[in-house]
């Protein structure tokens, strides 16, 4: 009786619905490994949270995977050619107004129509200074939003300045005025009194809370958040009838996960290590798993900041040197297997404003030679055990970057053994994440050289990285991230002038002059663009990594699987 | 005994104010605030948006004056919010305990169940084949990483054998409710509570096998036997009792983590506890969340040793708490 009560019981366990579970057409299991927050759009600060609210939620514009602006909730995108955004000079301020057409059967998950009070509200919520929005300037820059009632998804926006970007929309996020707002007026005056309260946080799975294809069927911060088709959704309907994202922060556990079929995929939020992916690509050949491993190259751009108040850093000659004796197409077909491509400067190159002209901006060969020469003709000299010296003082640099990161500590060896076969020692010293962003990096308190990446987005202006207005000091309060120092009076002007300039080719103009003076005077040393990295079953089309903040699952209603 | 207990509730409570002050203190002198994370993950965010955050959250107070105002703010009921995930602590907290109560509970449970019968079998029989076949047993337990040994019975039992899940708390959608839903919450269980419960068995048999052996040397052990009294009375009436002095106190311990949450083993199998929690609200700086899991860990360890204290006296009639 005791053998039939504990087979019953493995019976019972093994043959449950999760063990057996192998998603069909019918559900898609997507793993990641950061953690998300509540669902509000305008609150939301992590990288998981926009990945799934772009499920649920949409805009005016978005940012698709070729790197170019397309509308959502938007008819099209207006443009002073059509005559739909018009530069107006309003109190002695030229400013733009945009005409933006939502489209018609655009509606919250609970049949209300998405109108142009939905996104004059959300700007009234991001003004209130009891909201802790984070990026106010992304809803300020709109100064005011009208519409006549009788057609209340004709939006006339009038931005606060003649801005070249004004379809730069996608971080604009209309909130449902008709279930928000007595909830707003409510709380507003108290801090954080209407992002505390809202139904994002007291009702996440109010289907008028969201207008993309699917709406949130369940949430549970920290584990997972399921999410069935909005039936009020007027695009193309999503194929894929059920979708879980499901958080699992150990990436090894996330990847038994896969193998064992409790989830489908690991989404680019899986944050799998590239040494691991590049295992598990290994993996996926040699055991013949039913799995694409796929490589996007992102807009996430790793690179040596370089000190430039070093006395030995502010030669441009050791600057010049220091990049051309290393081997960087060696470095990632030795590291990453070739799956990160070199960066010549910041830009990535689906931009529009990318180069890589030798003609327009220097670009480096590796040549140890040319390093050697500008070493020599910098005065500095081989000493006896290899490494040069100038005035008794040997080529001493200290590089540092976040302890724990394996890649970078990888990187961080084969550097140095490069750049001391052209005499440069290098000293490693690395700091906890924490520390180093925000104390040694951000205060300027790194002595030599910074290894850590940054991400922008396509045709972004890089004032904060390198214009000097922008250099930490204790006097500006640290702010700013042109951590290496460098103030150059073309590349400020350049940057000044970018904001403003209408022309598409005058700005490609600007952008290559600072790129020019970049790569010429060295104040970054370009390493590579890091790749993101999924995971997906062979069987799952229309799946189009993106490789920068505006994730892949803008277009997961087209996904089948 | 009861001017004992009240007088060791009053110094709890007294310990549990300048403990939080203190930790409540060196949370701030870390680098960073919830503000420069919030920068490093949105490269738009300007130094008025800085400013004005910094304000809003009143990080721009001294720490005494955050500290007040956390305090008052805790004593009328609330708990706060959560900085990272934006919900009431209470919200966020609640059932994670009960997660990781449940796990924990059963981890112990089951250790016990298993170390002490071998504890006491191997301090009878020592220097046996059992007794060198356990202690090396013990020694491979308590030297055998967490992690490793949650990744391994990962791979065996999921990936390979694929009889069980390899992470969660429980079936998502499946709404499962009465014996099914205790079902499916043990299949996620079985794997993290074979993984903490392997380590703790390991020092357990240790503890229980010492103390046993000292008790069994003891005269009044050796006095029992020569007034012929029976095997059994002699071992659990006279040896085992006394040796569950240094038993409890090392279980009290043990149960003052019940609700601290095992870090490595729930981020392993994704199980939705409280340790990982706590750990990332103290990396994040959300104070809320850590101040709340940490008031509950310190008063879990000083209940618990008082527990440990109460029950020594039971167990030994010796004791006494005049």
């Amino acid at each position: 009786m005791r053998t039939f009560c504990l087979l019953s019981l493995i019976a019972v366990l093994l043959n449950s619905p999760q063990v057996l579970a192998n998603a069909k057409n019918q559900e898609l299991k997507i793993g990641i490994s950061q953690e998300f927050e509540n669902l509000n759009p305008m609150i939301m600060t992590m990288s998981a949270t926009s990945y799934i609210y772009a499920m649920v939620g949409r805009t005016l514009t978005t940012l698709d995977a070729d790197l170019k602006w397309i509308p959502q909730l938007a008819k099209e995108i207006p443009s002073l050619e059509k005559g739909t955004a018009v530069i107006k000079d309003i109190k002695g301020t030229k400013k733009i107004v945009v005409y933006w057409d939502i489209i018609e059967s655009a509606k919250w998950g609970d049949g209300v129509p998405v109108t142009c009070k939905d996104f004059a509200f959300s700007r009234k919520v991001a003004l209130s200074p009891n909201v802790s929005i984070g990026s106010k300037e992304v809803y300020t820059k709109v100064e005011k939003i009208e519409w006549d009632p009788k057609t209340p998804k004709k939006c006339t926006f009038t931005y606060d300045k003649a801005r070249w970007d004004f379809y730069d929309m996608g971080r604009f996020f209309p909130l449902p005025q008709h279930l928000e707002e007595p909830i707003f007026n409510k709380f507003s005056n108290k801090k954080e009194g209407y992002e505390k309260n809202s139904l994002y946080v007291k009702s996440p799975t109010t289907a008028g809370l969201y207008n993309g294809p699917y709406k949130i069927s369940e949430v549970k911060l920290g584990d997972h958040i399921s999410l069935s088709p909005n039936t009020h959704w007027s695009g193309t309907p999503p194929k894929i009838q059920k979708v879980i994202v499901k958080l699992i922060p150990n990436t090894g556990t996330l990847e038994a996960n896969l193998r064992s079929g409790q989830i489908d995929m690991i989404g680019t939020l899986g944050m799998l290590a590239m040494d691991q992916a590049l295992n598990l690509e290994k993996k996926v050949k040699s055991e013949n798993l039913n799995f694409n491993v796929v490589f996007t190259p992102s807009i996430t751009y790793e690179h040596i900041d370089l000190n430039l108040d070093n006395p030995i850093l502010k030669d441009k000659a050791v600057r010049q040197a220091l990049v051309y004796a290393i081997n960087r197409e060696e470095l990632v077909n030795a590291l990453f297997e070739g799956k990160q491509p070199v960066a010549e400067h910041l830009i990535f190159p689906k931009d529009p404003w990318y180069t890589n002209d030798p003609k327009l901006i220097k670009i480096y060969r590796y040549s140890r030679r040319e390093a050697q020469r500008l070493l020599d003709e910098a005065g500095w000299v081989p000493g006896s055990d290899g490494i040069r010296v100038k005035n008794g003082k040997r080529l001493t640099l200290t590089l540092m970057t976040t302890a724990g990161n394996k890649s970078r500590e990888l990187v961080q060896v084969y550097l140095q053994e490069q750049w001391k076969q052209a005499g440069i020692e290098i000293n490693i010293k690395n700091e906890p994440a924490r520390v180093y962003f925000s104390e040694t990096t951000k205060k300027r308190k790194f002595q030599g050289m910074a290894m850590y990446a940054w991400v922008s987005s396509p045709e972004n202006n890089p004032k904060v990285n390198l214009s000097s207005k922008n250099i930490p000091t204790e006097k500006n309060g640290f702010s700013g991230q042109n951590y290496p120092g460098w103030s150059n009076k073309t590349v400020d002007m350049a940057c000044e002038n970018l904001d403003t300039e209408f022309s598409s080719q005058k700005r490609r103009e600007l952008a290559i002059q600072i790129l020019k003076a970049y790569t010429e005077e060295v104040p970054v040393i370009p390493l590579y663009y890091r790749s993101d990295v999924s995971v997906v079953p062979p069987g799952l089309k229309n799946y189009r990594p993106t490789g920068h903040q505006y994730s892949e699952t803008n277009e997961i209603e087209k996904w089948t699987f | 005994m009861a001017t004992y207990i009240l007088r060791r509730l009053i110094q709890t409570l007294g310990v549990v104010i300048l403990l939080s002050y203190v930790c409540f203190y060196l949370m701030t002198l870390m680098p960073g605030d919830p503000v420069e994370l919030m920068i490093s993950s949105n490269p738009k965010i300007t130094s008025e948006d800085v400013a004005r955050l910094r304000s809003l959250y009143g990080l721009d107070q001294p720490a005494y004056k955050r500290y007040l105002n956390w305090v008052s703010q805790i004593s009328s009921g609330d708990l706060g919010h959560s900085r990272t995930y934006r919900v009431p602590v209470s919200e966020l907290l609640g059932p994670r305990l009960w997660n990781t109560f449940y796990l924990s509970m059963l981890a112990l449970t089951f250790s016990i169940l298993v170390a002490l019968p071998i504890g006491v079998y191997t301090a009878l029989n020592p220097g046996s084949r059992m007794d060198s076949i356990v202690s090396m047993l013990t020694f491979f337990g308590i030297s055998m990483p967490s992690f490793l040994l949650a990744l391994i019975l990962i791979i065996i039992f999921a990936v390979q054998l694929n009889w069980l899940p390899a992470g969660g708390t429980e079936t998502i959608g499946a709404d499962n409710t009465g014996l099914a839903g205790i079902l499916d919450r043990a299949k996620y269980l079985i794997l993290p509570v074979l993984s903490l419960s392997l380590q703790s068995i390991g020092s357990f048999v240790r503890y229980a096998r010492g103390s046993m052996l000292d008790v069994l040397r003891q005269d009044y052990v050796r006095t029992a036997k020569a007034k012929g009294l029976s095997y059994h009375v002699v071992i659990w009436k006279h040896a085992f009792r006394n040796a569950l002095i240094p038993i409890i106190t090392i279980i009290a311990l043990s149960l003052s983590s019940v609700f601290s949450g095992a870090l490595l083993t729930e981020t392993v199998f994704a199980y939705q506890g409280v340790g990982k929690l706590v750990y990332d609200s103290i990396m994040g700086n959300d104070f809320n969340v850590a101040m709340v899991s940490f008031i509950i860990s310190v008063s879990m360890v000083l209940l618990m040793n008082l527990i440990a204290d109460i029950l020594y006296g039971f167990v030994d009639p010796r004791i006494s708490y005049q």
